[in-house]
């Protein structure tokens, strides 16, 4: 519970208390006045009645009808006259009892009229004494009246007062409000720096802390992030030509070599450019540097039509070019282009194109390669090329002897989709530091019946071939949180969603309705993970699913990260938990990017994990980065 | 052994015997009244304690005229001369410590001293008259020896107690008892009755 609420809750019932007492006060105050009033008339009555009695002499006839007078022009409930020996002479009591209140104001609220007493005598001698008892009933209409009014003044007293207690609260407590966000914001590891600056001491001690911590934490953000796009330059980039370098190309290439790639494969085309030592001696080294730069021109321009395309100079001589997508003949043509612009620069250059000359190795790759296989693929087809006449040579893919045709395989995902014939598996995310699970990772496995079942690497590439991978998540999503139970254990899974899957128009309409009906119930805590690629690209997407489950209370991982960005900035502002990269990225980080990435992610509280991690060794070589949280299959060493 | 036995019982006897006299005026009211009303003051009831001792034991009627005589000796001055108020009804100790007072205040000193001695309340009662004599309002105290029998008259006025009907110079308007009219636990009877009752709760002196 809140601060305000407990104090408003605290206040609220003193001022109820407060106010019923005065009201009890004021009530019974008025009931006894009531009484007096009652007592003061029948005395008044009694002694004016006891002296016209005197003058009756003691005829107890005359006496009755004096009192007979004075009792039916009167409100008395009894006159009583009685003899100096306590006996009756005359007695009136008025014996039908109408009163307009309810009667539990009867029950409640007692009124005893008093009985009032004067001495009658006859000359010297005594009479007796007169008792005179006032009706009561106008006393209780008299008080109903008072409660009513005394009621409503006291309710609108009272919601007044509630009122102005609530602005007030509300007032002195603003400045709590704001370093309850600023608290808040701090815990989802945003920057807010308070500029409004309370009064009200304790608080603005707790500001001024509060903004000096937060402003501690945002530079050593920034230093992170200013240091790891310096890296980033001095680690990806060419600086003669501005083109990657051959460590970019190896720390994507597991983007593209993948199961579930978003390209089945393409071309990986290598340029050599062979005479260089004669260009340095004729035209010097810096002109030769600009030649490379315009050669680099040359390959950035030809690969630009192609989505997703890599230009990366691998040594002094060589580039890479990746076109995913490419065809066989476009990437001949293409290369056949580069070739001859490249010959016509090294002309304009007036080198011997005898001497000076480029080579183009094309080599049509599968995402099924290993980046091992794509480079000696690659390396081959440029030996071929460097011996052709043409400089130009196309190693052709290994026809892969599949066990079933693109049809087949079609067939039996659309049957597995209609008939919801997949089934989680999961595998675990350790801290080997700390010897614990971190979380489960989500996969899933094609059952088709009781004998026939395939992993998510078997389907998946088939899938993708036949453009249902989309669906296949569709059906996954809503199998997780419609039917959670498929998930045993109550602890804490994460699914991997890709990008073409939640850049589909209709995905988030139909997460956003799953959601609402589903995530109340889920028995285990959901993380979401995003692809890097995705996410930093600050897709429209994005903010619209951080928010959808934030509201959901689901966490976001990011995976396939091979600190691309520009800016480090989108981690801020989406907060995952962790990032997850390939184990070879973080091994071939220098220790200065490492740590400027750990003071980003550090300072916004994200964990790195380190996917693919097969050995002992590359374990004990990532735990010397401090890189502790894996993934794989080296999880199974680890004892927890 | 037996003398010692003799004088515990001598001493429990005088000891229970000091604790069941109750004087008039207790002696810490009487020493407040004599250091406001001087030694004359204390005097008076001195001697009223005395008059009372003498006829504790005595008739009903040897305690009004003992009563009676003691009080008739006041001067008698009006509310307006002492008090400064038109009406006030004095307690027996301002009366006596001032040593005057008017009709009223002979009225509640005799009635108060009366039933120190022990003359029950319903005897007793403030009776307003008309003086034919003087044609003003006046009160006396009556003492009726049963409810039905003619009352006497005890009149600062007149300074002998007569039976009513010997005292044709009165004609009586209204007679009342506050203890009277307190009966069953009530709170209120009379209203300058009522007053006269917190003043001597309060000791006023």
């Amino acid at each position: 519970m809140t601060l305000f609420k407990q104090i408003a809750i605290m206040l609220s019932i003193f001022l109820i208390i407060i106010l019923s007492t005065v009201l009890t006060l004021n009530f019974q105050s008025a009931n006894q006045s009531v009484q007096d009033r009652l007592y003061e008339d029948a005395k008044n009555t009694a002694t004016s009645l006891s002296l016209s009695l005197g003058s009756a002499n003691g005829d107890i006839s005359m006496m009755s009808t004096m009192i007979n007078a004075n009792f039916d022009s009167g409100a008395y409930k009894r006159i009583t006259l009685v003899d100096v020996e306590d006996a009756i002479l005359y007695e009136r009591k008025n014996e039908t009892e109408v009163i307009d209140v309810p009667k539990w104001f009867l029950n409640l609220v007692s009124i005893k009229a008093p009985i009032a007493s004067a001495n009658v005598s006859a000359g010297w001698s005594q009479v007796g004494i007169l008792n005179v008892q006032s009706d009561n009933s106008y006393a209780y209409m008299h008080l109903y009246r008072i409660l009513k009014s005394l009621l409503l003044s006291f309710t609108i007293i009272a919601i007044i007062g509630l009122i102005i207690l609530n602005l007030l609260l509300h007032a002195v407590l603003r400045p709590l409000k704001e370093v309850q966000k600023q608290a808040a914001a701090v815990i989802r590891n945003e920057f807010i720096i308070q500029k409004k600056i309370p009064h009200t001491k304790e608080f603005k001690d707790v500001v001024l802390g509060m903004n000096a911590m937060v402003t501690k934490v945002k530079a050593m953000f920034d230093k992170g992030n200013e240091e790891l796009q310096q890296h980033r330059e001095l680690e990806y980039l060419d600086k003669t030509t501005g083109l990657k370098n051959r460590k970019y190309l190896i720390d994507r290439l597991p983007e593209y070599l993948k199961v579930d790639s978003v390209s089945k494969g393409g071309i990986s085309i290598i340029v050599a450019l062979s005479g260089m030592i004669e260009a340095n001696e004729k035209l010097g080294r810096r002109d030769v540097d600009k030649l490379f730069s315009e050669i680099a021109d040359i390959f950035r321009h030809s690969s630009r039509i192609y989505k997703n395309s890599i230009v990366a100079r691998m040594n002094g001589t060589e580039f890479t070019i990746l076109l995913p997508d490419c065809p066989n003949e476009d990437a001949i043509s293409l290369a056949n282009n580069i070739y001859t612009s490249a010959t016509d620069l090294i002309e304009e250059y007036e080198l011997n194109n005898e001497e000076t000359f480029i080579s183009i190795g094309l080599y049509e790759y599968s995402h099924m390669d290993s980046i091992a296989q794509l480079l000696s693929h690659s390396d081959n087809a440029l030996a071929q090329a460097k011996f052709n006449k043409t400089h130009i040579h196309l190693e052709k893919a290994e026809e892969a002897v599949e066990v079933m045709g693109k049809e087949a395989w079609k067939l039996i995902i659309n049957q597995a989709i209609n008939k919801n014939r997949f089934n989680f598996t999961s595998w675990a995310v350790v801290d080997a530091k700390n010897k614990k699970l971190v979380h489960n990772v989500l996969s899933i496995n094609l059952t088709l019946d009781k004998h026939t079942s395939y992993s998510y690497a078997k389907f998946m590439a088939p899938a993708i071939q036949s453009g249902l991978s989309c669906d296949i998540y569709k059906n996954v999503v809503h199998m997780l949180l419609k039917t959670p139970d498929m998930i045993l254990s109550a602890s804490t899974y994460s699914l991997r969603l890709p990008s073409e899957y939640l850049e589909m128009p209709e995905t988030y309409e139909e997460i956003s309705n799953l959601l609402r009906t589903s995530a109340s119930t889920l028995p285990f805590k959901l993380i979401i993970e995003l692809p890097d690629r995705m996410v930093r690209k600050d897709s429209k997407y994005i903010k619209l699913y951080k928010e959808l489950f934030e509201q959901y209370n689901i966490d976001i991982g990011i995976f396939e990260f091979i600190g691309e960005s520009d800016d480090y900035q989108y981690l801020q502002d989406l907060r995952p938990v962790y990032i997850k990269g390939e184990s070879t990225y973080f091994l071939t980080q220098s220790t200065q990017a490492l740590s400027a990435l750990r003071l980003i992610t550090d300072s916004i509280g994200i964990s790195l994990i380190a996917v693919g991690v097969m050995e002992k060794q590359t374990l004990e070589e990532l735990t010397q980065k401090h890189i502790t949280i894996i993934q794989g299959k080296a999880t199974e060493l680890i004892e927890f | 052994m037996l003398k010692l036995k003799v004088l515990i019982l001598l001493a429990l006897i005088f000891v229970s015997y000091s604790q069941a006299e109750e004087f008039y005026v207790k002696k810490q009211l009487l020493e407040k009244i004599a250091t406001k009303y001087k030694v004359f003051a204390k005097k008076r009831f001195f001697f009223l304690q005395q008059t009372l001792d003498e006829v504790v034991d005595g008739s009903d009627l040897e305690k009004l005229e003992a009563v009676n005589e003691f009080f008739n000796n006041v001067r008698y001055s009006s509310d307006m001369k002492v008090y400064g108020k038109k009406d006030y009804w004095a307690t027996p100790w301002e009366f006596l410590g001032k040593d005057r007072g008017d009709c009223e205040d002979y009225v509640i000193s005799k009635y108060f001293a009366l039933r120190y001695l022990g003359i029950k309340p319903k005897k007793l009662f403030f009776t307003y008259v008309r003086s034919t004599k003087f044609k003003q309002p006046h009160m006396v105290l009556t003492y009726f020896k049963t409810p039905r029998s003619e009352p006497l008259i005890l009149d600062n006025n007149n300074r002998k107690i007569f039976p009513a009907s010997k005292r044709k110079d009165l004609t009586p308007i209204y007679n009342f008892n506050g203890e009277v009219l307190q009966k069953g636990k009530k709170k209120k009877s009379h209203k300058k009755w009522d007053q006269l009752m917190l003043n001597m709760k309060r000791k006023k002196i």
